[in-house]
């Protein structure tokens, strides 16, 4: 193989650390200044390849010194478009830690960089090899990027000028992210990277609808599909909507239909007792209706106890998956408790009745705040009845169901025929939901032949009486 | 009760009375079918029922054998000389023999691990009862290779009764078929082989089942304590029990009796093979510090014997030396036998009081006792210990030889050869002898690095030079540094790790998984485990371990003092280094292949194993590498393997059954698969390319790994992260690009992405590929396309429209 660069380049480096003393040079992190910044720019703009470098290089600069570090990469091709740039961003990440000396951390205008003294001795003297290594790697993997070029800034002063527009499109960036909804797009995304493990399954990626894995949001989707428009990774035209609040598109359904051969042909994206979406075997939390309190829980892998149904999270995780529609559980990834459609077709965070503390925690800045406090953890209840009281003291919207069915059931004892929707909480438990207790004793009647072998009888006192 | 007439009682008062029925027949059957769990075809399969999914893996990997003996000495209608095509008195060839052979090791390593279970499960039923849940971590799926196999789901002890009625009334027929006048084809054998090996893996899942459920063992715990390792562990000033074997029910109670009696801290409690391991798991799932330390594998034990260190031995069963009662007599070290497997024809104590047998071992009456009975065993051993301690100081043991000895016996050595032509490393005693004379000895401590302790040598010698001891003797001071770390058996592989680990897995960023197992015996020492992890690791592969290699592992340490346990992390996780525990913790490798396809595609699992071994073969990327000597029961476990369709690459040493089940790449027609969805027929790649195969370095067995681990159903980015590792390696290795890179290449999206230009060059030039070179795209060339949608599968049944 020809060697273009000074060093390795191989995902085998990804987890190399590069200690203190094995440091030829650290460049940004906590103690200096630096960022990386993708931008899309027109085609004349660019010039492919080029690579600029403001301040000095590693050549000049001391063994053992901390210098400041941008990293700025102006990408231009026909389908590259602003939306793009973090996919891109990302891979700065991922491609500098593929290089062997070279350590990058964190992200944004967090990252923290390091060379090592062996890398720097086998030639890596010059950001520009670095650069253009990086620069190559970009365009293998996202060939959208027609043309390239890099500025490397190790100038402090310059970096002060330049960080203040990079924390502004970071910024704008995550407002463009925060305030796009399905609504806005008219093109979902399918995913079948892990059709290969679990066949029938297929993720459908929404602005407010991550894949259940977690891996996939809207963007990467949008980006896989323009590199490779029949990789696993395509196009869901939205189609028309059926019905905003539960999430059905008529492109939704007929993808589904298509995919699942046949099996589905109704998704509703933000439901979850009504045609959910199906589950892969990776999703990151599970969530679970517990009938006593008409209420939907949810669990995370990480949890090891029960939940108040009496069930783990395998448990229950075992029930849904394979790409299965399954009315009652529902696998999903953390970052859709952030959508702000979440379930919303089944009342939203008013149906949440429970989750561990730990995964509380970690979105509690997401919820309602005026729910935070009536979802109960491990730490409030630990069985239905622990459950349904604290639920109670905190005065639970799901309250106002029991009495709105409490009223129901008195004015039309009669009307038990399930209605579709938001106030149905009556629904078809998988058969094997709650294994009923086996059948003990067996009367006479039902013919059972009970043979004991190598049972043991202990009995205190036997009295034997003949047949009359 | 003999008052009691036949014909009808009638019991009119029941009183107080409890009835305890122990196992009802049918009510797992009918259990399942309440839970509306549903059995697949093959529950309990008999030899024949998995003979045509044998048949399939056995026409792409054709067995090969290279025999080293001509001869079968089966009978007495015999010798037979089978060479050459010639047929034996009964009528066998000598392939159908040669099959036969390893049938019989696989029956034999298979029978060690199920007569374990059945000894374990019964101590610990009466002990815990039959209704003692089965409690091994939060998994939904906790007998994978039981319930694949038998289409029990057990949840109790009680349960897992009826799984070894299955085991060992199978294996009794396959060992019906070894005697003369049975099976003559080779094929068949084969079949039998595999079937020996996947019961091995139902075998082993029980006795870590039932000891992990009572005995407090990590369950599924990714923070299992790191445990001390190492003959230098040993504080040899306090008194030292050592106890060797596979089987850790008799432990128990001396743990147990120290831990009561407060002499954790008065005596040293050391271990040698899985007994070892299995004793720092006791009584660990809430987390702390072993008291007990290992001291190694089977290669360690005649040197830890004859160094003189123990006060007593206890031995159970499994890979204890036959000579430890005799080694020990030499050194006034009382052997206690605690197994019927290994009685050494001892006198049972079973019934005397501790005290008795306290006094006739102590005194010399008598050099060992058999204790069945494991309360006496628990505080006979321990008590025993302290006494002989002071006995044996006072005696003044002399176990090994002084300095001036060590040259005098160096000099005795007329360098005629024969302790290396026994060596089973053919290691270089005689230069260690010729420099010993001159008093350096620096050369035996090399050979004590790489001695497995055999003590061949010694009985080849015609001037009768204690080979070992010298070599012992002259590394002392290796043997006090030899201290090191090892993650304590974990267990299975949780549903939850499983999910969690599966993002990377499906999406293809974790390149495969390879399994370090079988026995020590490598061909540079423990260095060679080191290598082989740490590469694999550091290029996220999931590395696994257990039994001896997972203790040879914590006994190397890199530059900076760190073994790989302290280097990384311990969950299933990409670039995780994983321990799941003693040899028959082997089964959770198995198991977790399992529960993969039980959990991404739910695939049945009950009975159905067929289903799920074809879904293993055309998707997980895992390897089996045994790269030390190859038991009987590591040859089982491997056959165990092959039947799931994961292949096993074996080391020098496993070489030498000379049997292997290799694949040929040019043979087309061997590498077509159906493709479920439509039942048509589809093209694969040639991965794994054997079942059984042999590497002779470590260089050759680095490519290998990597190229075994990819799959038909490999997508994009799991096919490009393999082929990048299958090509560094063998550059980095073997410096050169693998021959065959290009036929894994379906599309430009497979191909490493540092080198995606230049390859696509080399594809168009070398291999008449067209190339689209303006948009990076391959036009023509590649035999199969890409496809994730694609459901590869062997069996016609699966596919859709067959049944």
């Amino acid at each position: 193989m020809a060697d273009e660069f000074p060093f390795e380049i191989s995902p085998m480096f990804e987890g190399e650390r590069i200690r203190k003393d094995g440091m030829y040079a650290e460049l940004a992190g906590p103690k200096s200044k630096g960022f990386e910044l993708v931008r899309a720019a027109d085609m004349d703009e660019v010039e492919d390849g080029k690579f600029t470098l403001i301040g000095p290089d590693i050549s000049d600069m001391e063994e053992g010194s901390r210098h400041p570090l941008a990293m700025i990469y102006k990408i231009a091709g026909e389908l590259v478009e602003a939306d793009l740039e973090s996919i891109v961003e990302r891979r700065n990440h991922e491609f500098q830690n593929y290089i062997q000396g070279f350590m990058h951390l964190n992200q944004r205008d967090d990252v923290w960089m390091r060379v090592s003294k062996d890398a720097v001795a086998k030639g890596m003297t010059s950001f520009e090899a670095v650069a253009k290594a990086i620069m190559m790697l970009f365009k293998n993997e996202l060939p959208f990027i027609e043309k390239v070029e890099a500025i490397y800034i190790t100038d402090m002063d310059e970096i002060e000028k330049e960080i203040e527009n990079a924390k502004a499109v970071y910024k704008s960036r995550d407002e463009r992210t925060r305030d796009l909804h399905d609504e806005d797009v008219d093109t979902f995304y399918g995913c079948t990277l892990c059709a290969s493990f679990a066949p029938t399954n297929v993720c459908v990626v929404t602005p407010d609808r991550i894949s259940l894995c977690g891996a996939i949001n809207w963007f990467d989707g949008r980006a896989a599909a323009k590199v490779d428009p029949e990789g696993p990774q395509f196009a869901i035209p939205k189609g028309d909507v059926i019905d905003a609040e539960s999430g059905e598109y008529t492109g939704v359904n007929e993808a589904a239909k298509r995919l699942s051969s046949g099996e589905y042909d109704r998704i509703k994206l933000h439901s979850f007792f009504e045609y959910p979406h199906t589950s892969c075997g990776c999703f990151e939390v599970v969530g679970f209706y517990i009938p006593e309190v008409d209420g939907i829980g949810w669990v995370d892998r990480d949890f090891a106890g029960t939940a108040p149904n009496g069930l783990q999270f395998s448990t229950m995780a075992g029930q849904t998956g394979g790409g299965k529609q399954v009315v009652g559980f529902l696998g999903v990834g953390v970052n859709y408790f952030r959508s702000p459609k979440f379930i919303q077709s089944d009342g939203g965070w008013d149906r949440v009745v429970w989750m561990p503390k730990m995964l509380k925690d970690k979105i509690a800045d997401s919820m309602p705040e005026d729910i935070r406090e009536k979802i109960a953890t491990e730490e409030d209840a630990s069985d239905v009845d622990s459950l349904r009281n604290f639920l109670k003291g905190k005065n639970h919207p799901i309250i106002e169901k029991w009495e709105e069915e409490e009223a129901e059931e008195e004015e039309a004892p009669e009307a038990a025929a399930p209605q579709e929707g938001y106030a149905t909480p009556q629904m078809q438990m998988p058969a094997n939901f709650m294994p009923p207790m086996p059948a003990m004793g067996g009367g006479g009647s039902g013919g059972v032949k009970i043979i004991l072998k190598n049972a043991k009888v202990s009995i205190d006192k036997v009295i034997i009486k003949k047949q009359d | 009760m003999s008052d009691i007439p036949t014909g009808h009682i009638s019991i009119d008062e029941l009183e107080n009375v409890q009835i305890t029925i122990g196992k009802i027949v049918g009510a797992i059957e009918k259990k399942a079918m309440e839970e509306g769990v549903v059995v697949g075809p093959t529950p309990k399969p008999g030899i024949s029922d998995l003979r045509d999914w044998d048949y399939k893996l056995l026409s792409r990997y054709q067995p090969v054998y290279t025999p080293v003996c001509d001869q079968c000495c089966y009978c007495t209608f015999g010798k037979c000389d089978l060479g050459g095509n010639k047929e034996g008195a009964c009528g066998i060839n000598m392939e159908a023999h040669q099959a036969r052979e390893t049938l019989l090791r696989v029956i034999t390593g298979a029978a060690a691990h199920a007569g374990h279970g059945r000894h374990i499960l019964h101590h610990l039923i009466g002990i815990y009862g039959h209704d003692k849940p089965i409690d091994v971590g939060p998994s939904n799926l906790l007998a994978p290779n039981t319930q694949a196999v038998t289409g029990i789901k057990p949840e109790t002890l009680g349960d897992l009764e009826e799984v070894m009625d299955y085991v060992e009334e199978q294996l009794t027929q396959l060992l019906a078929t070894i005697h003369a006048g049975q099976e003559g084809a080779a094929m068949d054998f084969e079949s039998k082989i595999l079937h020996g090996g996947m019961l091995d893996h139902v075998g082993m899942e029980v006795s870590d089942l039932a000891q992990v459920s009572c005995m407090g063992m990590p369950k599924s715990d990714p923070e299992a304590p790191l445990v001390e390792i190492g003959m230098g562990c040993i504080d040899s000033s306090k008194p030292v029990l050592l106890v060797i074997g596979h089987n850790v029910a008799g432990v128990t109670n001396i743990m147990d009796y120290i831990h009561d009696h407060g002499l954790e801290d008065k005596m040293e409690l050391a271990g040698l093979c899985c007994t070892a391991i299995d004793m720092t798991r006791y009584q660990m799932d809430k987390g702390g510090k072993p008291h007990a330390k290992v001291i190694g594998t089977l290669a360690k034990e005649l040197k830890m014997i004859r160094s003189g260190v123990p006060d007593v031995i206890v031995v159970d069963e499994q890979c204890v030396r036959a000579d430890v009662l005799d080694e020990a007599k030499k050194l006034s070290i009382p052997v206690i036998t605690t197994n019927e497997k290994i009685m050494y024809g001892l006198r049972n104590r079973s019934k005397d009081s501790p005290a008795e047998i306290i006094e006739d071992l102590a005194s010399g009456k008598e050099a060992g006792a058999l204790i069945l009975n494991f309360d006496v065993l628990g505080e006979v051993a321990p008590e025993l210990a302290i006494k002989m301690s002071k006995i044996r100081d006072e005696m003044g043991i002399k176990a090994l030889p002084s300095e001036e000895e060590l040259r005098e016996l160096s000099a005795k050595c007329v360098q005629c050869g024969a302790c290396e032509m026994d060596c089973p490393d053919n290691l270089p005693i005689m230069e260690a002898m010729k420099t010993g004379a001159e008093g350096d000895y620096t050369k035996f401590e090399y050979l004590h690095d790489m001695c497995i302790a055999c003590g061949r040598c010694d009985q080849a010698c015609p001037k009768d030079i204690p080979v070992l001891n010298m070599i012992e003797k002259a590394s002392q001071k290796l043997i006090r540094e030899e201290k090191g770390l090892m993650r304590a058996g974990r267990g299975q592989v949780s549903d939850p790790e499983i999910r969690q680990e599966g993002v990377n897995l499906v999406l293809g960023t974790t390149p495969g998984i390879i399994a370090m197992v079988g026995c020590s015996n490598y061909p540079s020492g423990t260095k060679d485990l080191y290598t082989v992890a740490d590469e694999m690791l550091k290029r996220n592969y999931i590395v696994v371990m257990s039994g001896c290699s997972a203790m040879d592992l914590g006994m190397y340490k890199n530059e900076d003092g760190e073994t790989l346990y302290e280097k990384y992390p311990a969950k299933f996780l990409a670039g995780n280094l994983i321990n799941v525990g003693s040899c028959v913790s082997n089964s959770h490798i198995t198991g977790t292949a399992i529960k993969v396809a039980a959990i991404f595609a739910q695939r049945q699992v009950s009975g159905n194993y067929e289903e799920i071994a074809d879904y293993i073969t055309n998707r997980i990327g895992a390897v089996g590498v045994a790269w030390g000597a190859y038991s009987q029961k590591a040859a089982s476990i491997a056959s165990g393997c092959n039947r799931l369709g994961i292949p096993v690459v074996v080391g020098p040493h496993g070489s030498k059954y000379r049997r292997a089940l290799i694949g040929k790449p040019y043979e087309e027609e061997h590498w077509k698969v159906y493709d479920a969805r439509d039942g048509s027929e589809m093209p694969i790649p040639a991965s794994p390319e054997f079942l059984l195969t042999t590497a002779e370095s470590i260089e050759e067995l680095f490519p290998m790994l990597a190229k075994n681990c990819i799959r038909p159903s490999d997508n994009n980015m799991g096919r490009m992260i393999k082929l990048t590792h299958y090509m560094e390696l063998s550059q980095k290795y073997l410096g050169h690009m693998p021959e065959d890179w290009y036929k894994f290449v379906r599309t430009e999206t497979d191909l490493p992405l540092a080198k995606r230009e230049e390859l696509l060059k080399m594809l168009e030039k070398d291999h008449g590929w067209e190339i689209d070179w303006k948009r990076k795209k391959i036009l023509s060339g590649p035999t199969m396309k890409s496809d994730v949608s694609a459901q590869p599968t062997n069996v016609k049944r699966l596919c859709k429209g067959e049944c």
